[in-house]
């Protein structure tokens, strides 16, 4: 074949380039870490990526929404502890006053006692978590307790439902409409003539249900607790898929970039030498 | 008998001729770097023998040569190399522009990213997961509407940028074809000199350069064959006479330059091109003269295909309108659209379908309105370019229908009662799992749609690069191939200067010796004895 010097040096010259471009993509992977910077670098690749990353991101949203749970059902049980704790005061003022040893007097502080009890527990009915009201249902704007009484509202009964995982709901608030209303009922009946016994054992009825409905919030807790686990270890499975998916792998670009850099030094190296001398320089 | 001064003769011929060589030889270095230069030989034969045959003849022994003759100039090249240079051209033509376009449309899409329409859509959905965990919160509600009117922007983002390079593919289209008809123009101005000059028994090679370098350009445009009208006259057997250009179809090719005559090359739309000769709406075929060549009728391969596969074709017949870039357009428009719908139905209810899609109600416990509407006033439909957040919800988060109680008051009813269960997040989930409904045609969910797309991008981004790599090689190839056959080596240009030269050098010397030998006859015979 006949070989001329432009032959040389256009296809010296396209060479060049080809190793160029090479060199690019690699580095524009060293310096964003990921394989794939547009889909046709690899569609498979970044179809995935896109798949990965929806993953990567509702398992973050879920674990934001789990925070929220924890809140709701902290406060919840702490507010029921502290029902608890005033029911137990109520219960030996109570016990102590049923004995018939005391003065009219002494029954008048037991009384004004169980009444500022019994706001307490009003004022517990109204708990709230930043700005809601967390024993009002799904009107968590409205207090439970509107000053003056329990006011029926059918929403108070409402569950409010917060997604921990993919269509796994989690009951965050707690009903105590008719828990609140009793344990109301109770002092309200507290007078001068009140059979303290019989309200001893309303007490302590009331007192049972409080704890059984802590048991319940409890459990609830654990669950949220196990759904905490297997979102931390969901969030990690996401992200190594995602990240053996579309990061390179250092090592093995640098090393890449390496050979090629000394690919590029040889092809650049040889393109100085394409001006060879020709048969001008040895004639006279 | 032959003359005493024919070695005189023949020898002046051969200064002559070697000269002719020398010069073409200085010729080709000059144009050693000439882009589309064949390198030219002197076609030197020997002049006719001695003595002429004829009655008169005298007898001798003969032929007895009477020196050179440089028969013709000619360039050296190999037309089956160009038209395999040519075939090659128009395919790296169609990958290259395709590469470039999906390229551009890959840059508009930005996926993958932290910044596409993929990324706004999952925030947007874990927006509505915090709203649906508080929904009493304005600020819950505030960043629930800036995330949809996020999502909002990057349909019209996207769709703007797609039709503005939309609109620039056909520019290009007109502007290619200007090219199109400059270079035919060209074409034929050549033609119309060489067949002037060939008549004389001359060779325009430099024109014969000029003309295969047009024809170069021209094929990376269009596919195209060519044929060759010999001239008149003198003209040699080797001259190459006029060109008739051909664009190949599938049918009957289309001649567009024939002679000096050119058959201007226009573009036809399903609206009439303005007067710059850009396409409105999709191109159904281009204008040669009289002659039309119908979408259908093209052949896939040049860059002006790639252009027209791009900007959008419509084949007739109620096909309707396709290409790279419409139909990227209307699928989005389409997700925009089955996006926007979906969510007003669960957001305000289907009144067709109200035990599926009962709707939501806003923090006053009304039932909500559309959430997604047409911008302003434009258009009918809400697509991808007009979608946008409802203004009354922007401006009162509040309406947002995150809860499901039921309505207070009944459906498109007036001022509701303020009784809304504004702790009830119930439909914002509901919202938010509307992104694993599978809305979309084939079963597919917005995001998995949208990676569809992006993915079908890919591929076909992939595939183009790829093909233009390798026609590129190809073409490469070739071009090496054409260049072993035509370009200039200096060696050997060197190399003939001194055979030119030497051959120059003992012709003048073979003269001195015939002056010497007349010199002999004129002054130093009939002297003997003297």
């Amino acid at each position: 074949m006949r070989v001329t010097q432009s032959m040389l040096s256009n296809n010296m010259l396209r060479n060049v380039s080809t190793s160029y471009n090479k060199m690019g993509k690699l580095q524009d992977q060293i310096t964003t870490g990921k394989k794939v910077n547009r889909p046709s670098d690899n569609p498979v690749v970044a179809m995935k990526g896109m798949g990965y990353r929806m993953t990567v991101d509702k398992v973050a949203q879920y674990q934001e929404n789990l925070g929220e749970v924890n809140n709701w059902l902290d406060s919840s049980d702490d507010a029921l502890d502290k029902v608890g704790q005033a029911m137990h005061r109520a219960r030996e003022l109570v016990t102590s006053a049923a004995n018939g040893t005391m003065t009219p007097e002494d029954k008048k502080k037991v009384q004004s006692e169980l009444d500022q009890l019994r706001e307490h527990i009003q004022n517990l009915a109204n708990t709230k978590v930043g700005d809601k009201y967390i024993f009002s249902g799904t009107k968590t704007a409205k207090p439970f307790h509107n000053g003056t009484d329990y006011e029926p509202d059918a929403a108070f009964s409402e569950k409010v439902e917060i997604e921990v995982f993919d269509g796994v709901m989690m009951i965050v608030n707690t009903d105590v409409t008719k828990l609140f209303k009793d344990i109301d009922e109770v002092f309200n009946e507290f007078g001068p003539d009140t059979d303290f016994s019989a309200a001893i054992a309303k007490i302590d009825a009331n007192m049972d249900e409080v704890l059984t409905t802590r048991a319940n919030i409890g459990a609830r807790q654990n669950r949220v607790e196990m759904m905490g686990n297997r979102l931390e270890s969901q969030e990690a499975a996401a992200k190594k898929q995602m990240s053996e998916n579309e990061d390179i792998d250092y090592e093995k670009v640098i090393t890449e970039m390496i050979t090629q850099e000394s690919i590029h030094r040889a092809a650049l190296s040889v393109g100085s030498r394409i001006i060879q001398p020709s048969l001008v320089d040895f004639l006279r | 008998m032959r003359s005493s001064f024919m070695g005189l003769e023949t020898s002046k011929r051969g200064l002559f001729t070697q000269q002719s060589a020398l010069y073409t030889t200085g010729h080709n270095i000059s144009n050693a770097n000439t882009l589309g230069y064949s390198r030219q030989r002197v076609n030197m034969e020997a002049t006719a023998g001695f003595p002429g045959v004829g009655l008169n003849t005298g007898t001798m022994p003969g032929f007895l040569g009477t020196g050179v003759q440089a028969n013709s100039v000619q360039r050296v090249r190999d037309s089956f190399v160009d038209h395999q240079y040519r075939q090659e051209s128009t395919k790296l033509g169609y990958w290259d522009t395709t590469s470039k376009a999906i390229t551009q449309m890959e840059d508009v899409l930005n996926e993958p990213s932290q910044y596409g329409l993929q990324k706004s859509l999952s925030e947007f959905w874990s927006s509505l997961q915090t709203l649906s965990a508080n929904p009493e919160n304005s600020g819950a509600r505030g960043v629930a509407v800036q995330r949809g009117i996020a999502v909002a922007d990057s349909f019209n983002y996207m769709h703007k940028s797609l039709t503005e390079i939309q609109t620039n593919l056909g520019k290009e289209i007109a502007i290619t074809t200007k090219d199109v008809n400059s270079i035919l123009q060209q074409i034929a101005n050549l033609n119309e000199q060489i067949t002037k000059v060939e008549p004389n028994g001359y060779l325009p090679n430099d024109l014969y350069d000029a003309r295969d370098a047009l024809l170069d350009q021209l094929s990376a445009i269009v596919p195209i064959e060519t044929e060759y009208v010999k001239s008149g006259g003198r003209a040699l057997a080797i001259a190459e006479g006029a060109v008739i250009v051909k664009i190949k179809t599938k049918g009957t090719a289309v001649e567009v330059v024939n002679g000096t005559s050119v058959s201007k090359m226009s573009v036809a739309s399903v609206k009439t091109p303005d007067a710059d000769g850009n396409p409105d709406g999709a191109v159904t075929g281009f204008k040669f003269g009289g002659v039309t060549l119908d979408i259908k009728d093209m052949l896939g391969s040049g860059t002006m295909r790639s252009l027209v596969d791009s900007y959008g074709y419509d084949e007739g017949m109620g096909a309707g309108e396709k290409g790279l870039y419409p139909d990227m357009i209307e699928k989005l428009n389409e997700m925009a659209r089955e996006f926007a719908a979906e969510f007003n139905r669960i957001h305000a209810g289907d009144p067709a379908n109200p035990t599926k899609y009962p709707g939501g109600t806003d923090l006053d416990g009304n039932l909500g309105k559309e959430f997604f509407v047409i911008k302003t006033n434009d258009g009918t439909v809400i697509d991808a370019s007009n979608i946008y957040v409802s203004k009354d919800i922007i401006d009162n988060p509040g309406l947002i229908a995150a809860s499901d109680s039921t309505p207070v008051t009944p459906p498109l009813g007036g001022i509701g009662s303020g009784d809304g269960e504004e702790g009830n997040g119930k439909n914002a989930l509901n919202l938010s799992n509307m992104q694993f409904s599978k809305i979309l045609s084939g079963g597919a969910t917005i995001q998995s749609h949208f990676q569809g797309l992006v993915g079908k991008l890919g591929v076909d981004g992939q595939q183009a690069e790829r093909l233009a790599f390798n026609t590129a090689t190809l073409l490469g190839a070739v071009e090496q191939r054409r260049a072993s056959i035509s370009s200039v080596s200096l060696d050997e240009e060197m190399t003939d200067m001194i055979r030119f030269q030497q051959a120059y050098n003992a012709s003048a010397r073979m003269i001195t010796v015939v002056d010497e030998t007349l010199e002999k006859i004129i002054n130093g015979m009939g002297v003997v004895g003297r």
